[in-house]
């Protein structure tokens, strides 16, 4: 029971690093119909942006929001640079726009920083555990799951109570209808992507917290992740993807905590393969998208 | 702008034409096939510096043994295996009479087979995989310090701790990850420790709970625990395992030889790790970073970039020793009777050695999140597991 309950925890963080991820890309994928590749990119610059503010000696609370500002602006500029000329063009050509800038960062990130990895600090009141009866949880991990928990909420709020927020839902659920309505699609458009470079820097940040480096190739295998999760909670689909990030994280966790050692080798086969058999009940995700494609 | 780019290009390419003819005799061509771009440009990037500088020295001083003057040919291969195979072949087109490949083991085999049936002698500046001049053939070196060899360091200084259980961390998604724990396991089993445990994990994986769970279920517990997890693997556990009370001492290899590693504090502190060399006052790898300061204006960013300038010194010390021959299968026979080669992380043997040469390993100690040195060690060959 203890260690069940230990493992539990440990899911419910790693889920919730993958949710904010997920909703990063739903986010854009809802009102856009893109999944933006270069979404881990992102988190790479809330890194580099936090490394250079603590080599110019900024404080570190003041530096971690330095990084999320960067992210976010980053973000909307992306939008307005590559995507927004392609954004009438089919979903390929603004997909591979997409693996385009992500390419196009990671070569800079590369030849203009450093190939190699950049430290970071982790204070070292992150570092350690606090004790819940028996099991022990990382303050890195607690912090994972209260961060997804207010982002979550503050999102929620956004969505249901500010204009904006309504307007958003609207060009979520049918665009063409909701620019009918007076609602101005490059102002909906630009919103997603800030908010989608919001949760990029603040996942970007947990998991920095996590590995004390950033490296240029950083955000490849969390946008892989986050990719998955959207699949699986539904594409286009901002619950969904929570959910979907959730379930990732229990499966990932589960599989390592139970699989007995010999066969550990192919949890991530077994874990996509729990994913197919999702889709395969649920094709459109688990939480389906009620329209019918554009 | 164009106008001078142009001009420019015109003059590259009358420069590199002209002197071909002339100086056919006095130049020995490098080509260098790396990932400067990509997964693996992290280790290439600062292994081309490395011997950028190696070569500038060597021609400053009038060229190899005072007549030939080295053409360095470089090729991003892009971290991609196929791309290594095109690059070589372009490179073995221009008529190298060395080459250098990537900075890992699939790579390294695809351009050294193209190599290899040109008879051109191939050099890998930092692959580890102790299999792979066995895997290409005759022509095919390592350079860097092969896995078995930097884990029987690791497993004579447990021995001499008074270690008696190690646990090995591993992961089956690279050789690197996955074998050099097992040639600690066989050099510290040989040496009369046991193998409490074996836990595994996943590359890139942000969270070690599950692991750490089971560590701390395993009984005896361990008194070491060895792995070979680098970045952001290596950050992540060390971290989760501190702070789940497990005090256990920890050895790593030379992947966590960063400032990553220094830079996270209480937890890391204690850990020993072993890497291709420490600069002590006075030794040769102290000189080479004063070197590489002077001429790149930057500290070295990895220990890569001594070992991509040992890569030169081999090739230097085996075209004097094969007196002035530049034909592979000459080139290749004197580096393979190489003994004692003075490089900048300290000498290097290749007699003997089926092509993966002997070279010192330090072990070094992260105390106060600086990195200290705890001793060099040349292991016996014998104690060596072998290559598999």
């Amino acid at each position: 029971m203890e260690f069940f309950l230990q493992q539990f925890l440990n899911a419910l963080a790693l889920g919730g690093t993958y949710a904010l991820l997920g909703l990063g890309l739903a986010v854009v994928f809802s009102v856009l119909g893109l999944i933006n590749f270069a979404h881990g990119e992102l988190m790479t610059l809330t890194g580099y942006g936090i490394f250079y503010a603590l080599l110019f000696g900024v404080p570190y609370p003041l530096a971690l929001i330095i990084g999320v500002v960067l992210a976010t602006g980053a973000a909307i500029l992306m939008e307005r640079v590559a995507f927004r000329p392609v954004r009438n063009s089919s979903g390929t050509t603004m997909l591979l726009t997409s693996f385009a800038v992500s390419t196009i960062l990671h070569i800079l990130f590369q030849n203009l920083i450093s190939a190699r990895p950049k430290a970071i600090a982790v204070p070292n009141s992150l570092t350690g555990a606090v004790a819940i009866a028996d099991m022990q949880i990382g303050v890195i991990q607690l912090l994972s799951i209260l961060v997804t928990a207010v982002s979550l909420l503050a999102l929620t709020l956004f969505l249901r109570r500010s204009l904006l927020g309504i307007a958003m839902r609207a060009a979520a659920e049918d665009f063409n209808v909701a620019r009918l309505m007076g609602v101005n699609a490059n102002l909906v458009i630009s919103t997603a992507f800030g908010i989608s470079g919001v949760l990029a820097g603040i996942a970007g940040i947990l998991w920095l917290f996590q590995r004390g480096s950033v490296d240029p190739l950083m955000g490849f295998l969390p946008v892989l992740k986050a990719f998955i999760a959207v699949v699986l909670g539904g594409l286009g689909s901002l619950s969904g993807a929570v959910i979907g990030g959730f379930i990732l994280g229990f499966i990932e966790v589960g599989l390592r905590a139970y699989l007995p050692d010999g066969v550990l080798a192919y949890r991530d086969a077994i874990s996509l393969t729990l994913v197919i058999l999702v889709l395969f009940f649920w094709p459109q995700g688990i939480v389906a998208r009620r329209e019918a494609v554009r | 702008m164009m106008k001078v780019t142009k001009i420019l290009s015109v003059a590259a390419t009358m420069l590199a034409v002209a002197p071909i003819a002339a100086q056919a005799e006095d130049t020995i061509k490098i080509g260098f096939v790396g990932a400067f771009t990509g997964a693996l440009a992290p280790y290439d990037q600062p292994t081309l510096q490395g011997v950028q500088l190696a070569v500038d020295q060597i021609n400053k001083a009038g060229g190899i043994d005072g007549k030939f003057k080295i053409e360095l040919i470089t090729r991003d291969m892009r971290s991609e295996t196929a791309q290594s195979a095109v690059m070589t072949q372009e490179v073995i087109d221009q008529q190298v009479n060395v080459l250098l490949s990537p900075c890992d083991v699939d790579p390294s085999v695809a351009a050294g087979q193209i190599a290899q049936a040109a008879q051109i002698p191939t050099i890998a500046p930092c692959a580890s995989t102790p299999t792979l001049p066995g895997i290409v053939g005759d022509y095919m070196f390592a350079n860097y310090t092969a896995d078995n060899l930097q884990a029987t360091a690791l497993a004579y200084f447990a021995q001499k701790q008074g270690y008696k259980n190690a646990l090995i961390l591993l992961s089956r998604d690279t050789p690197y990850t996955e074998k050099l724990p097992l040639y600690f396991a066989k050099a510290f089993e040989n040496k009369g420790g046991k193998i409490a445990g074996t836990v595994e994990f996943k590359m890139g994986q942000q969270d070690f709970s599950a692991e750490v769970t089971k560590i701390k279920g395993i009984s005896p517990a361990p008194d070491v625990i060895m792995t070979a997890a680098y970045e952001p693997d290596f950050p992540a556990f060390i971290k989760q395992l501190r702070s789940a009370g497990i005090k256990t001492p920890v050895l790593g290899s030379d992947g966590i030889d960063s400032p990553t590693t220094l830079g996270l504090g209480e937890v890391a502190e204690g850990v020993v790790f072993s890497n291709a060399g420490y600069p002590s006052e006075g030794s040769s790898l102290a000189k080479f970073n004063a070197d590489f300061k002077a001429f790149f204006k930057q500290d070295p960013s990895a220990v890569y970039t001594a070992t991509g300038y040992d890569v030169i010194k081999v090739i230097e010390a085996a075209i004097k020793a094969d007196g002035d021959k530049l034909d592979g299968p000459s080139i290749r026979d004197a580096i393979d009777n190489l003994e004692n080669v003075q490089v900048a992380t300290g000498t290097i043997t290749y007699k003997g050695m089926n092509r993966v040469p002997l070279r010192v390993v330090a072990l070094n100690r992260i105390v106060n999140g600086q990195k200290t040195h705890v001793e060099d060690i040349v292991p016996n060959g014998a104690d060596v597991p072998p290559a598999e």
